[in-house]
């Protein structure tokens, strides 16, 4: 059973104060960067500091791949310090982000290869996920059929209408820290959450293109060439994408021992691909660019249930330094598969 | 310790310099030093290692050897990079780390009854030689048919497995060619590249044939090339083929072609299968 909670938001720390018993906090907070005002995912102490507003600047994956993990200590095989036992709860997770996590289990998870470090740390981990109210930079979830109102699979999914927030909780355990808050009316969220999705309607893209994208064909699509034409090959993209996973391992030096370590990694450079003979297969900017975009829409769908590598989050056409934009791609290829499609019927 | 990404320790128990001065191929005999770890170390002919000096870093090689031979695996090596270049100054006695292993495998079983050809061009030979030697191996070799060789290199300074050669030509119904890029003084054997020799040196009518191949990957596309024009069913030309794997689990993104990853999709794919993937390796 369902219950619906609401708390006035200077209500927001007590709810939090007793969650911090068991678990350790990790919400959205503002940083500044100098002018620049950034909101990110930080393990919080001052709840007053929490900042739902707006999308996070970057994605909640850090807690689930850490930029960096150390995997062991390499030639005596000593234990690896794994991620704690302490639960962490990410707090006000987006439709986009929740979306994103899911679409990094089946690689993390497979039979084959479990990721013990990716296992843990999602067992040890707990989301409440948040409605947006507005549509945010760049975004597209819903084009994509991502629900920006809800997921079904978060315990808890909270709405802010801007006084009061709203809990949706459908885990029975976690009612306990919500005994205390008077229940809201499924009514009065109901309208809210239908005006919202109006607005989230009037503002929708259409995206059109089949996904997965037929390989082949789009592989040789003649359009890489101008959708790549500007990449500078920063790989930005992929440090702000709640989805991309490449990654390369590194050496560390302490005494005598050498520590593994795992790095994100990115398909946009150069070096990713390149063999010790000098050959590479992705050698053009071109061809990393129509790596990334084709993993994404053909080559992952396929692998995985047709569900493409993207939550459409916008972050990656947020922070383009080139102004390259995926809506743009999708369109083009959308309109290059369509047509190929219709000279092959009427062929 | 984490079952897939760290490796395990392995004893270089012996190294053959393979070639002369030309290209610096070295041949090293590999024994898991974990007596546990060794039984349960199962390889198959075609499937690979992650190789790791340590504080140097980690490379994929193919097996070399037989898994008939259980006790130890030799990976052969050619002098190209970082990683490479200090396996090369290693000694008999240092270890390494063995990660793996990883991929796919060539379809030993289902070729069972049928006739083989073997094409390799220099260090391609290294993971036909697991199968190879698999083939020839007593225990096995009245499973297979005919075996036909044509083993090219850029000049005998760069033959690698001499010492293998006696054995290959003394096997049953077996017969090995060789060939140079350009003749030289005191060779006795054919002259040229392999695509051009295999209709004249090799007998491709016989019905029931798989071939295999292995090389630098211009010469991947014209033995199959000519393979196909000579009416060769694509699904009976295999290849394997090399990209710069480094996780071997199909996640860390170098490998891929297409939605295929080679390291654990492949690295053996026919030439039916290469056909329907996007052109990038």
């Amino acid at each position: 059973m369902a219950v619906l909670k609401v708390l006035q938001k200077e209500e927001l720390g007590k709810l939090l104060e007793e969650l911090k018993r068991e678990f350790q906090i990790v919400a959205p907070v503002i940083r500044k960067y100098g002018k620049k005002e950034r909101v990110e995912y930080h393990q919080v102490e001052d709840f007053s500091e929490i900042h739902l507003n707006r999308q996070p600047d970057t994605p909640p994956k850090k807690y689930f791949l850490p930029q960096n993990e150390r995997l062991g200590e390499e030639k005596s095989g000593e234990p690896v310090v794994e991620p704690g036992d302490r639960k962490t709860l990410i707090f006000g997770v987006r439709s986009c982000d929740l979306k994103a996590i899911d679409i990094l289990k089946p690689v993390f998870l497979d039979d084959d290869f479990t990721d013990t470090f990716f296992q843990k740390r999602l067992e040890n981990t707990v989301m409440f996920g948040l409605g947006c109210s507005e549509r945010q930079d760049n975004c597209f979830c819903d084009s994509l059929g991502i629900n920006p109102l809800e997921d079904e699979d978060v315990p808890v999914y909270m709405y802010d209408d801007g006084e009061k927030i709203w809990f949706h909780v459908t885990d029975s355990e976690l009612e306990k820290f919500f005994a205390d808050f008077p229940d809201g009316d499924p009514e009065e969220l109901e309208k809210m959450k239908k005006v919202w999705q109006e607005e989230f309607e009037k503002s929708a893209i259409e995206i059109g293109v089949p996904i997965p994208f037929p390989e082949l064909v789009a592989f040789n699509a003649p359009f890489w060439k101008e959708v790549a034409a500007n990449c500078l090959g920063c790989g930005i993209c992929t440090y702000y994408c709640p989805t991309c996973f490449c990654f390369g391992f590194f050496w560390e030096k302490r005494e005598e021992e050498i520590d593994k370590w795992r790095t994100w990694d990115s398909c946009m450079f150069p070096l990713f691909t390149k063999h010790g003979s000098g050959h590479n297969p992705r050698e053009t900017q071109e061809q990393r660019t129509r790596q990334r975009i084709m993993h994404k829409f053909s080559y992952h769908p396929n692998n995985f249930d047709g569900v493409p590598a993207c939550s459409a989050c916008g972050r990656c056409i947020s922070h383009c330094p080139v102004n390259i934009d995926l809506r743009v791609i999708l369109k083009t290829a959308e309109k290059y598969l369509k047509d190929e499609e219709g000279v092959k019927s009427s062929g | 310790m984490d079952k897939y990404l760290l490796p395990h320790k392995g004893e270089i128990v012996k190294i053959t310099q393979e070639t002369g001065s030309n290209l610096n191929i070295k041949t090293f005999r590999v024994r898991l030093i974990e007596e546990e770890v060794r039984k349960k170390f199962k390889f198959l002919p075609g499937q690979f290692v992650e190789l790791t000096v340590f504080g140097v870093g980690e490379a994929p090689f193919g097996f070399a050897s037989s898994p008939t031979q259980e006790e130890y695996f030799d990976i052969s090596i050619k002098e190209t990079g970082l990683v490479t270049e200090a396996i090369h100054n290693m000694e008999e006695g240092d270890q390494i780390g063995v990660r793996g292993p990883f991929g796919n495998n060539f379809p030993y079983e289902e070729i069972k009854g049928k006739n083989l050809v073997f094409l390799a061009g220099g260090i391609g030979l290294a993971p036909l030689r697991s199968l190879i030697n698999f083939v020839l191996d007593e225990k096995n070799r009245d499973q297979y048919g005919r075996v036909q060789m044509l083993l090219a290199f850029r000049s005998p300074e760069d033959m690698l497995y001499k010492y293998d050669f006696s054995n290959w030509e003394n096997s049953p119904n077996t017969t090995v060619k060789y060939t140079i890029d350009e003749e030289c003084e005191g060779w006795v054997h054919c002259v040229g590249y392999p695509h051009e020799l295999l209709n004249e040196e090799l007998d491709l009518k016989e019905p029931d044939t798989v071939f295999f191949t292995c090389g630098p990957p211009i010469m991947i596309r014209f033995i199959t090339e000519e393979l196909r024009n000579s009416g060769i069913d694509p699904a009976n030309i295999i290849t394997t083929l090399e990209m710069k794997m480094s996780c071997g689990l199909g996640k860390c993104g170098r490998c891929n072609i297409g939605r295929h990853y080679v390291c654990k999709d492949g690295p053996v794919f026919d030439l039916k299968q290469m056909e329907q993937m996007p052109a990038e390796f």
